[in-house]
């Protein structure tokens, strides 16, 4: 345990990229809200929201991918274990995420508490993501965190092992896999189904617990690449 | 007592065989040079023994187990690749604090000492460092860490003459004090043949020469004189080389030792010599290579 604290640590050593970019990020929501708002003439038409969030994952997703791209093949060559190095990211990951969640429900409740910054905007407490409690919410906000995260490990790792190559592979095959199921449901006619079923679910299982099982069924896949990745 | 030991390994990739049949082993506080041409498998070895290649047959045994994925036997082992490749992001000192949390025997007055020898500003970016600041933080890394065993693949890469000879001194100083096992790839052979105690000699994946430098360097001589007596005293020896001119020839020999002939002139073989005529022998055909 020790030495994945350590792996931790050296992660953590350029910490802006983990942690600085992403709060940074985030603090730019509200006036990037107010520059779109403005830009589209919305300040006087009643409540909107506006999808900055992903901006968020997509910063989330880039800096994993280069920790495994680059930071991993350094400390191999320090003697560190393929394994410890995939325990210590999980650490990470999960920190992040929580972190990151955390100064997401506190942007809820300043939104919340200045009516919308002022014009009714929502950026953070979309109504997709429900209004539960604040612990709730934390969980809310850290679930695709952590699903957007392990998209980047798992590209991190791939592209380690098997480089461009692997990459191309990946995508394409996740868009045939994507196609082929989106095919299937439109012609079996599941779509009104899967929608109803999706509807159905509270938020906390939609953006919590799937998006962690997602992760994991992601995560396994990462470690059985990273298992003959080499430096 | 030994600290790796490789039996019969080899390594394919596809049809080719980067190792074949490898065995050797590196014994404890011992500066071990491995040498060899480009694609030699030096550097195959190296990343077999620290867990970074995967051999496709044979035994390998680091600290008396298999060094893969193994916690145990990796904390105790630092390598440092030739073009070593940094994460964007970090500066020197962000390398050299990764360095100090993972490696217990870690100096840092060491390693600021060397920092100071080798002028690598430790606020820069690593990506912002000539190649020869670069190959001199992964110098650095690898002797403060004081390792059991180290490795350096051609650590060299961008040093000028004076820096190269300021790491020889730095090794070895460090190395009478810290006494462990070092392994040192390397072309630069006449640089290196006072600082190794052992010699092993790779060529096209398997083990030429596996020796005690010291031995290598008294057994091994180059005879010249007429064709006629050289050829009587060289017969029954393992000649590595032959150059003939007019009725006078030059023969290496392995196994001689130096003496006196009358009529003979013999001369002690450098060791990078002894690698190049040994190899030669090997009848590899003389082209750049690709490390692999």
């Amino acid at each position: 345990m020790p030495r994945v604290l350590d792996v931790v640590r050296i992660q953590l050593v350029h910490w802006p990229a983990l942690l600085g970019y992403p709060l940074l990020a985030l603090v730019a929501m509200p006036p990037l809200g107010w520059g779109i708002d403005v830009s589209n003439g919305e300040t006087a038409r009643g409540a909107h929201e506006i999808y900055l969030l992903p901006m968020l994952l997509g910063a989330i997703a880039s800096a994993h991918l280069q920790t495994m791209t680059q930071v991993f093949p350094f400390t191999l060559g320090l003697g560190v274990t393929r394994r410890a190095f995939a325990a210590a990211t999980a650490l990470v990951v999960l920190g992040q995420a929580l972190l990151l969640g955390l100064g997401l429900v506190a942007f809820d409740i300043v939104e919340r508490l200045t009516g919308g910054w002022g014009r009714e905007t929502r950026i953070f407490g979309l109504d997709v993501l429900g209004h539960g409690n604040p612990l709730a919410l934390w969980l809310v906000y850290s679930g695709p965190l952590v699903a957007v995260s392990a998209i980047g490990v798992l590209a991190g790792v791939v592209f380690q092992r098997w480089r461009h190559t692997g990459i191309y592979l990946a995508i394409f095959g996740s868009v045939a896999l994507l196609v082929a199921m989106g095919a299937l449901a439109k012609t079996q006619n599941w779509w009104p189904s899967i929608g109803s079923f999706l509807g159905g679910q509270p938020s906390l299982t939609l953006f919590t617990a799937y998006p962690l099982v997602f992760a994991l069924a992601l995560g396994g896949a990462a470690w059985l690449v990273l298992r003959r990745a080499t430096a | 007592m030994n600290v790796a030991r490789m039996a019969g390994v080899t390594k394919r990739y596809g049809d080719v065989a980067a190792l074949d049949g490898v065995s050797l082993e590196l014994a404890e506080n011992t500066i071990h040079g491995l040498l060899g041409r480009n694609g030699a498998g030096k550097t195959t070895v190296m990343r077999i023994l620290t867990g970074q290649a995967f051999e496709t047959g044979g035994e390998v045994e680091v600290f008396g187990q298999h060094p893969y994925e193994n916690a145990d036997v990796l904390s105790r082992v630092c390598f440092i690749r030739e073009s070593q490749h940094y994460p964007d992001k970090f500066r020197v000192r962000h390398a050299l604090r990764a360095a100090e949390l993972l490696y217990p025997h870690w100096d840092p007055a060491f390693a600021a000492a060397l920092l100071a020898d080798f002028a690598v500003p430790v606020d820069r970016l690593l990506r912002k460092l000539s190649r020869g600041q670069l190959s001199a933080v992964g110098v650095i890394i690898g002797l403060a860490s004081r390792a059991p065993l180290t490795l350096f693949d051609e650590p060299y890469l961008g040093l000028d003459a004076v820096a190269r000879q300021l790491f020889y001194d730095r090794l070895l100083a460090d190395y009478a004090e810290h006494p462990r096992t070092v392994v040192l790839s390397t072309h630069l052979i006449d640089e290196v043949s006072d600082l190794i105690e052992h010699v092993v000699l790779l060529d096209a994946g398997r083990v030429l020469i596996d020796a005690e430098a010291e031995t290598l360097r008294g057994e091994t001589v180059a005879v010249t004189g007429p064709a006629g007596a050289v050829e009587r005293f060289a017969a029954g020896y393992d000649e590595l080389h032959r150059e003939q001119v007019g009725g006078s020839l030059r023969v290496t020999l392995a196994g001689a030792g130096n003496r006196l002939e009358p009529g003979l002139d013999f001369e002690p073989v450098s060791l990078q010599q002894l690698v190049v005529r040994t190899t030669q022998r090997n009848r590899r055909p003389v082209a750049a290579g690709k490390e692999s």
